[in-house]
């Protein structure tokens, strides 16, 4: 689990402006869980390489999805 | 009143858990009563969408399981709160969320493919300069080499002693 979200020191491209996303959503899942770590925290962009435009995006994704219960706030 | 033109109806797009106290059977009527609240209120369904029992990130109301389903509809803003405030009230619906879904314009598609442009654009300096850098690395590289062989020859021809 911990290896799987620290992400490489050459990894420091957006993953979002690679793949052209303009819109992250919130029930896609399995994309964001990349992007917190083993406490279920959001993980700051130096670690991800995310750009701040889609990083803001991203939080609110997460946040949205927590509510919804697809995400837990905190580690069991 | 308002500022701006009255665009079209805007979209959104529901999602709620319906507890699981209730049998696949019963879950039916439940959805069909979720369905009438939003055309009741001048909604129009466009799309629905079955997760199905899908196991809750933590428990809500000592529920460990919830049915999940997705409901697209577009209604008159105005009656947004209407519609939330039945939610809320409606014993069933053990959470729910409404996220108004952004249609896509052409300017915006546009602003996209310029984005896009650009982003190649800059990918493909950067590489550039990356091979440069490398090559530069490289050549230090082969002068360190060289220095190298200099002090060995040096060491081994004159008597530093």
């Amino acid at each position: 689990m911990s290896n799987q979200n620290q992400m490489t020191t050459k990894d420091k491209e957006c993953h979002f402006c690679v793949n052209n996303v303009s819109d992250i959503d919130y029930k896609d899942i399995n994309t964001i869980r990349k992007f917190i770590n083993i406490y279920k925290k959001i993980l700051p962009r130096h670690r991800t390489g995310t750009c701040s435009w889609h990083q803001r995006k991203l939080a609110t994704a997460i946040k949205r999805a927590r509510v919804m219960a697809l995400l837990p706030f905190v580690k069991k | 009143m308002s500022k701006t033109k009255k665009s079209e109806a805007p979209q959104y797009e529901l999602l709620y858990i319906v507890s699981n106290t209730y049998t696949a059977e019963e879950l039916k009527p439940i959805m069909d009563k979720v369905n009438k609240i939003i055309t009741d209120n001048g909604g129009q369904i466009l799309r629905t969408e079955e997760w199905g029992n899908k196991k809750l990130a933590y428990p809500i109301k000592h529920q460990n399981y919830g049915y999940y389903n997705l409901v697209e509809f577009t209604t008159p803003g105005e009656k947004m709160q209407k519609i939330s405030h039945v939610f809320r009230i409606t014993s069933e619906i053990l959470r729910y969320q409404i996220v108004v879904k952004e249609i896509k314009k052409e300017a915006a598609n546009n602003k996209e493919k310029e984005r896009a442009r650009e982003r190649a654009v800059r990918a493909k300096e950067d590489e550039k300069k990356k091979n440069e850098l490398e090559k530069e690395k490289t050549k230090t590289r082969v002068n360190m080499l060289e220095l190298d062989e200099k002090l060995d020859k040096i060491l081994e021809t004159d008597d530093l002693l």
